[in-house]
C-alpha cells in the first residue's frame, strides 16, 4: 500500500511517487493530502459581513440564549429520549431552510451531498436501497465500506487522533465543499484578512499541529478522561458503554468517557446542551477559545436536552444516540416527519447541517430498529468511520497520552458553540471561528511545502467563482466541523462554462461510475395524439389545402353563333334583297301616313321663303351615306324645285364636305344648286360654338379655298341667325345633340330640322318633343314619305320593298327565335320535371 | 368611251370591288375583309391630313399670319400669337423633358371644352327637357274631351318612365336583416316599371340600327346590281 496508490477516479494503481494517475491522469498528490484549499479543522474562517444574518439566526439559537439565562440548572442525568424519537428535526429554522423546504418540495431532483450536508436534507430512499458501485457514491453518502482502512502499523508513531485524522485525509478524495473552502482559506491566508470577532488563542493556531505539539487543550481532556474513566470503572453502566458506543469513544475510557462522550455528543450535536455540557467540563477540557465564553456562562442554567440527560445520568438507557453510534456522518433520515411524532425541541432546533456533521446512523439506515441494535450488540454492529475506528482502537491498544486521548476526539471536547455571552460578536464568532483543535487537525495538509510539491497546479480560471467571495458564515456552515475531511474522489477541477454552474470549478466531478453504462434510452419522436386528435389534424389539413388550392372559376359556354346558320342567314337576306331589287319590285306600298316630325318638316319646308339662306350640317359617315342620301334626296329636291335656297355647307366630321359635294352632285345633280361648303369645323362643339358666335372667323373660307363670305350664297349673311334655317344631316345622336345645345341660345325661333339616320332618330326625338326641333326625317321612311309627299318616286321607292322584305325576314327570324327559345325552355323545364 | 365614262367605270369597279370585299366579312375574318379595312383606313388618314391642312390650318393659322405680317398689324400678329403659341407648346409633346410645356395648351382646352360641354348640356338639354316634361300637363289646361284624355296620358307616360327610369338608376340601398342590400319597396317598384321603359327604348334603337343596317345593305347591292347593269347596258 505505502508503493501503490489507487487512483480515485479509475481506480488504477498508481506508483506513491507519481503524482498524476498513469490511466486516466487524474490528480494523485491532491488525493493524497487533500485539497489543500478546503477549509480545516481548527482553521478560522475568514471573517466576513454577517450583520445581516442577526435577524435570520437559527431558533434554536436564540432559544439557547433565552434557555440558557433562564433555565434553571437540571439534572444532566435526565432521561433521553428513545433513539427512534431522534430523527430528523422538523423543519428546523436554521439558516438553510429555505433549502431543506425546496428540496422537499422537489422530490424528484437529488439533493446535493454537500447541500444534504449543510441542510440536513436526505437523498432520495431509492439512492439509498441501490447499491452503491462507486467510489463516490460511498464517499458523498456516506457508505461505510468506502472509507478506507487504515494502517494502524503505519501510524503507531503517530498520535492516535492524529492517527485518525490522517487516515481521515489519507483518503483518496475529498468533497468539493471542502475543496472550495480549503481554497478560500489559501486565498484569504495570502490575503490580509479582518480579524475575527473572537481572537483564537494561539494554541489554537494552525501551526501548532504542524509542530506535532498537543493542543493544550486536548491534553486537559485526555486527563479528564483517564480520571473518569478510573472513578466509572465500578459502575454497570460503564461496563455495558463499551458494548454500546462506538469503539472511538470507548477507547476514550470507561464510565468517564461516558460522561465525555456524552457530553461531546451533546456538544457536537447541539449546540444547546453543548452549552451545559461546556460548562460541566474543567476549563482545562475546553479548547481555549470556547474556555472563555464557558466559564463566564457556566452559572447560568442546564439546557441539556432531555435525551441527553438520560444518557448522561447513565441510570436506566445507556444508550449511545443512534446519531452517535452511526457510521455515517453525512445524511440525516429520510422520511423522519412520518416516523419520529415527537422529538426534543432543542434538538428540533439543531441546525441541519450540524446534524450533519454529527454520526448518524439512524437517519442513514434504520432509523427505528438501530436502538435495538445497538444495544443488543456487543460491538458496533455497524461501520464507524475509520478515523473513529482508529481513535478506538488506539484507546484501547495502545497507552497513549491523555493529551493524544483528548486529541484523539477533538469532537468530544471541543463544544461546538460557545455560549453566547457576547451577543452579536459571539453569533459572528460560531459562524467564522472554528475551534484550534480542528484547524490543527488539518493544518498539516495546508503545508506550503506539500501543497506545493504533491499537489498538481489547480486548474484556475479568471471566470471562476472566486471561493474567497463566500459569505464567511458559508463557510463556517460548511462540513469541516465534522472533524473529518471528507475525501473527494473529484479530481476533476473542470471549469464549467455553461448552465446555473458556469463559473465554478470541480462542482460535478468526473467520476467514473457516473458515466452511463448502457445506450441512452430511445426517445420516440412519435406525437402522442389519439384518434380525435388525429381527425381534427386532418380537418386541419384539409382546410389549409382548400385554402391553397386554385379554385376553378365557373365557366359558361360562350353563345356563339352558328357559321352555318350565319351563313344562311346572310345568304338569304342577300339573295332577297339582290332578287328584289334587280326584280324592281314594288309590291309594297309606301307609307301612307306621316309622323308628326316629318309633317313638320314638311311644313317647314313649305314655309320656308325663296332664296331663303339655309345652313346646312353634314355630320354623318361614308358608311351611312346609301341611308342618309335616300332621306335627303326627297326633302332637298322638294326645297330645290319649291324655295330654291341657297345652301352654306358645313361639318363637324372631316369627311362632311365630302359628303356634301356628293349630296350636290348626286341626288340633287339635277338641279342647280347655288351652295357654299364652309368645309371642316375643328374643335367638336368649340368649333360649333365658334361657329355660331363668330361664323365668318371659324370657317372663313371655303373648300376651294375662296373667302366663303365674299360669295353671292351668302350674301348679306356674316352672323348665324342670319340664316333662315338650320338642317341637320346626321347618323349620330351626339352629333345632334352637340348642334341643339350649341345653337339653342343663338337660332332663337329659327327652324331646325333634322335629317337623321334610322338609329340615332329615338335620341333625337325628345328635342322635338321639347321643341328644340322643328322636324325630323328619319332615314329611308321618312324618305319615302317625302317621296310620296311631293310625288316624286326616288330611290326610297325604289329601296322600299327590298326594305320591307328585310324589315319582315327580320321580324320573322325575331318572332320564330323567341318561339324556338321558348320551346327548348318548354322540354327542358319538362325534363326536368320527368326527372325528378 | 369617253374619260368621264372611263372614270365612273373605274370608281363604279373599285367601288363594287371593295363592296365585295367588305361583303365577304360574312364569312368571318378574312385577310379580304383586312385588305379592304386597310385601305380605306390609310385613305381616311390621308384624307383626314389633307382636310385638316386645308380646311383648318392653311386658313386659320397660315393666311392669317401672312396677312399680319403683310399687314404689319400689331392686332392681326397678336391674334396669330395664340394659335401659334399654342401650337407650339402642343408640339412639345415631342420631348419628354418639355412636355410639361404642352399642359398649358391642353389646359386651355380641356378647360374651354369642358366649359363649352356643361354650358351647352344644361341650356340645350338638361333645362329645356325639364321644361317640356312639365309643359306636358301645361298644354291641357283649357282642353277637353280625347284631346284632354290624350294629353293626360302622354303626359303621364312621359312623366312615369322619367321618374321610373331615374328610379332604376337609384343604387342607393340598406342592408337587410338576412345581410343582402335591397332598395326600399317604393323604389323598387318604381325602378322594375323602369326596366320596362328602358327595355323598350333600346328595342327602338336595336330596330333603328337594323333599319340603318338594312338600308346600306340594300343600297350596297343596288349599287352592285347598277354597277353589273351597266356593265352589260354598256357592254
Amino acid at each position: 500500500m505505502a508503493d501503490l496508490i489507487n487512483c480515485p477516479v479509475c481506480g488504477t494503481e498508481n506508483p506513491s511517487d507519481q503524482e498524476y494517475c498513469r490511466s486516466c491522469q487524474a490528480a494523485l498528490a491532491a488525493t493524497e493530502e487533500g485539497d489543500a484549499s478546503s477549509i480545516q479543522p481548527g482553521q478560522s474562517p475568514t471573517k466576513r459581513q454577517t450583520a445581516e444574518l442577526e435577524p435570520i439566526l437559527p431558533q434554536w439559537l436564540r432559544d439557547a440564549r433565552d434557555a440558557a439565562r433562564s433555565t434553571e440548572p437540571e439534572d444532566s442525568n435526565q432521561a433521553m429520549p428513545p433513539q427512534s424519537e431522534k430523527t430528523r428535526p422538523i423543519a428546523s429554522e436554521d439558516l438553510l431552510a429555505g433549502l431543506q423546504s425546496q428540496s422537499g418540495q422537489d422530490e424528484d431532483e437529488d439533493v446535493p451531498d454537500w447541500l444534504a450536508n449543510i441542510t440536513g436534507a436526505q437523498p432520495k430512499p431509492k439512492v439509498e436501497q441501490q447499491p452503491e458501485t462507486t467510489g463516490a457514491r460511498w464517499v458523498e453518502m456516506g457508505a461505510r465500506d468506502d472509507f478506507p482502512s487504515e494502517d494502524a502499523a503505519e501510524e503507531a508513531d503517530m498520535p492516535d487522533w492524529l492517527a485518525g485524522l490522517q487516515a481521515t485525509q489519507a483518503q483518496p478524495e475529498k468533497d468539493e465543499l471542502t475543496d472550495i473552502y480549503n481554497l478560500t482559506r489559501s486565498v484569504n491566508e495570502s490575503l490580509p484578512t479582518q480579524p475575527p470577532a473572537q481572537e483564537v488563542p494561539p494554541e489554537a493556531a494552525p501551526h501548532d499541529f504542524a509542530s506535532s505539539e498537543t493542543p493544550e487543550w486536548l491534553r486537559q481532556m485526555a486527563l479528564d478522561a483517564d480520571e473518569r474513566s478510573a472513578t466509572a470503572e465500578a459502575g454497570e453502566q460503564s461496563a455495558e458503554l463499551p458494548l454500546d458506543a462506538p469503539d472511538w469513544l470507548s477507547g476514550l475510557g470507561g464510565p468517564g468517557s461516558e460522561s465525555t462522550f456524552g457530553e461531546s455528543s451533546a456538544e457536537v450535536s447541539e449546540p444547546a446542551p453543548a452549552e451545559s455540557e461546556a460548562l460541566d467540563l474543567p476549563p482545562s477540557d475546553m479548547p481555549d477559545w470556547l474556555r472563555g465564553s464557558a466559564e463566564s456562562e457556566k452559572p447560568a442554567q442546564d439546557t441539556t436536552p432531555k435525551w441527553l440527560r438520560e444518557e448522561s445520568g447513565g441510570a436506566s438507557e445507556p444508550e449511545t444516540p443512534a446519531w452517535l453510534a452511526s457510521e455515517d456522518t453525512v445524511y440525516l433520515p429520510s422520511e423522519p416527519q412520518q416516523e419520529t411524532p415527537e422529538q426534543d425541541a432543542l434538538l428540533v432546533d439543531l441546525p441541519d447541517w450540524l446534524k450533519a456533521a454529527a454520526p448518524n446512523s439512524s437517519i442513514f439506515e434504520q432509523p427505528a430498529e438501530q436502538p435495538t441494535s445497538l444495544q443488543e450488540t456487543p460491538e458496533p454492529s455497524f461501520d464507524s468511520p475509520d478515523w473513529i475506528k482508529s481513535l478506538g482502537a488506539t484507546e484501547a491498544s495502545e497507552d497513549v497520552p491523555a493529551a493524544d486521548e483528548e486529541k484523539s476526539s477533538p469532537f468530544e471536547n471541543a463544544p461546538a458553540f460557545t455560549p453566547d455571552l457576547e451577543g452579536d460578536e459571539n453569533l459572528s464568532s460560531l459562524f467564522t471561528e472554528m475551534p484550534d483543535w480542528l484547524s490543527n487537525a488539518i493544518e498539516p495538509t495546508e503545508t506550503p511545502s506539500s501543497s506545493a510539491s504533491s499537489a498538481p497546479t489547480p486548474i484556475t480560471s479568471d471566470d471562476a467563482l472566486a471561493p474567497s467571495d463566500l459569505p464567511s458564515w458559508v463557510q463556517a456552515m460548511r462540513p469541516v466541523e465534522t472533524g473529518i475531511v471528507q475525501p473527494s474522489l473529484s479530481s476533476d477541477r473542470t471549469l464549467e462554462s455553461r448552465g446555473a454552474l458556469a463559473g465554478l470549478q470541480g462542482v460535478l466531478p468526473a467520476v467514473p461510475g457516473f458515466a452511463p453504462t448502457s445506450k441512452p434510452k430511445a426517445i420516440s419522436i412519435k406525437l402522442n395524439t389519439n384518434e380525435e386528435q388525429l381527425k381534427h389534424a386532418g380537418i386541419l389539413e384539409q382546410i389549409l389545402a382548400a385554402e391553397t388550392s386554385p379554385v376553378p372559376m365557373e365557366s359558361y359556354a360562350a353563345l356563339r353563333t352558328s357559321r352555318g346558320l350565319r351563313w344562311v342567314l346572310g345568304f338569304l337576306m342577300v339573295v332577297m334583297i339582290a332578287v328584289v331589287l334587280g326584280l324592281r319590285m314594288e309590291n309594297f306600298s309606301t307609307p301612307l301616313l306621316a309622323p308628326n316630325e316629318t309633317r313638320a318638316a314638311m311644313s317647314l319646308v313649305d314655309a320656308l321663303p325663296p332664296n331663303a339662306a339655309l345652313l346646312v350640317a353634314v355630320d354623318y359617315e361614308a358608311s351611312r351615306a346609301g341611308e342618309m342620301e335616300v332621306a335627303v334626296a326627297p326633302m332637298f329636291d322638294q326645297l330645290m324645285l319649291v324655295k330654291q335656297p341657297r345652301l352654306t355647307f358645313v361639318s363637324t366630321n372631316e369627311v362632311g364636305s365630302m359628303l356634301a359635294e356628293r349630296i350636290i352632285t348626286g341626288p340633287l345633280a339635277e338641279h342647280n344648286v347655288s351652295y357654299v361648303n364652309l368645309g371642316y369645323l375643328s374643335g367638336g362643339q368649340m368649333g360649333i360654338r365658334a361657329f355660331v358666335k363668330d361664323p365668318v372667323a371659324a370657317a372663313p373660307l371655303s373648300t376651294s379655298l375662296q373667302p366663303a363670305w365674299e360669295s353671292t350664297t351668302l350674301t348679306g349673311i356674316s352672323q348665324f341667325d342670319q340664316f333662315s334655317a338650320v338642317i341637320l344631316i346626321t347618323d349620330n345622336a351626339e352629333a345632334a345633340r352637340s348642334w341643339i345645345e350649341q345653337t339653342e341660345d343663338v337660332r332663337g325661333s329659327m327652324p331646325f330640322i333634322v335629317i337623321s339616320s334610322a338609329q340615332a332618330t329615338p335620341m333625337i326625338m325628345p328635342y322635338y318633343d321639347s321643341g328644340q326641333v322643328t322636324g325630323v326625317v328619319s332615314g329611308l321612311y321618312g324618305g319615302a314619305i317625302f317621296e310620296q309627299y311631293i310625288g316624286q318616286p326616288g330611290s326610297a321607292r325604289t329601296y322600299w320593298d327590298a326594305y320591307s322584305i328585310g324589315m319582315l325576314f327580320a321580324l320573322i327570324l325575331v318572332l320564330g327565335g323567341g318561339f324556338w327559345n321558348l320551346v327548348l325552355g318548354w322540354r327542358e323545364r319538362a325534363a326536368a320535371r320527368g326527372a325528378e | 368611251m369617253s374619260a368621264i365614262d372611263m372614270l365612273d367605270l373605274f370608281s363604279g369597279g373599285l367601288s363594287f370591288l371593295f363592296t365585295v370585299l367588305i361583303l365577304s366579312y360574312l364569312i368571318g375574318d378574312n385577310p379580304l375583309f383586312r385588305i379592304a379595312v386597310y385601305v380605306f383606313v390609310g385613305a381616311a388618314s390621308g384624307y383626314v391630313a389633307a382636310v385638316v391642312f386645308w380646311q383648318v390650318l392653311y386658313p386659320l393659322l397660315v393666311l392669317p399670319t401672312l396677312s399680319a405680317i403683310q399687314s404689319a398689324s400689331l392686332a392681326q400678329g397678336l391674334y396669330v400669337l395664340m394659335p401659334w403659341l399654342g401650337l407650339i407648346l402642343i408640339l412639345m409633346k415631342v420631348s419628354s423633358r418639355l412636355s410639361g410645356l404642352a399642359r398649358i395648351a391642353m389646359a386651355f382646352l380641356v378647360g374651354a371644352g369642358a366649359a363649352v360641354t356643361l354650358v351647352g348640356a344644361l341650356t340645350g338639354t338638361l333645362i329645356p327637357q325639364f321644361n317640356a316634361t312639365i309643359d306636358i300637363f301645361g298644354g291641357a289646361v283649357g282642353k277637353g274631351g280625347f284631346e284632354l284624355v290624350e294629353l293626360l296620358f302622354s303626359g303621364g307616360v312621359v312623366l312615369l318612365g322619367v321618374i321610373s327610369t331615374l328610379a332604376y338608376f337609384h343604387f342607393g340601398a340598406h342592408p337587410k336583416a338576412d345581410g343582402s342590400m335591397r332598395r326600399l319597396a317604393p323604389v323598387e317598384i318604381l325602378a322594375w316599371v323602369g326596366r320596362i321603359f328602358i327595355g323598350i327604348t333600346l328595342g327602338v334603337v336595336f330596330a333603328g340600327v337594323y333599319a340603318t343596317a338594312l338600308t346600306a345593305l340594300i343600297e350596297r347591292i343596288s349599287s352592285l346590281i347598277n354597277f353589273i347593269a351597266s356593265l352589260f347596258g354598256m357592254f
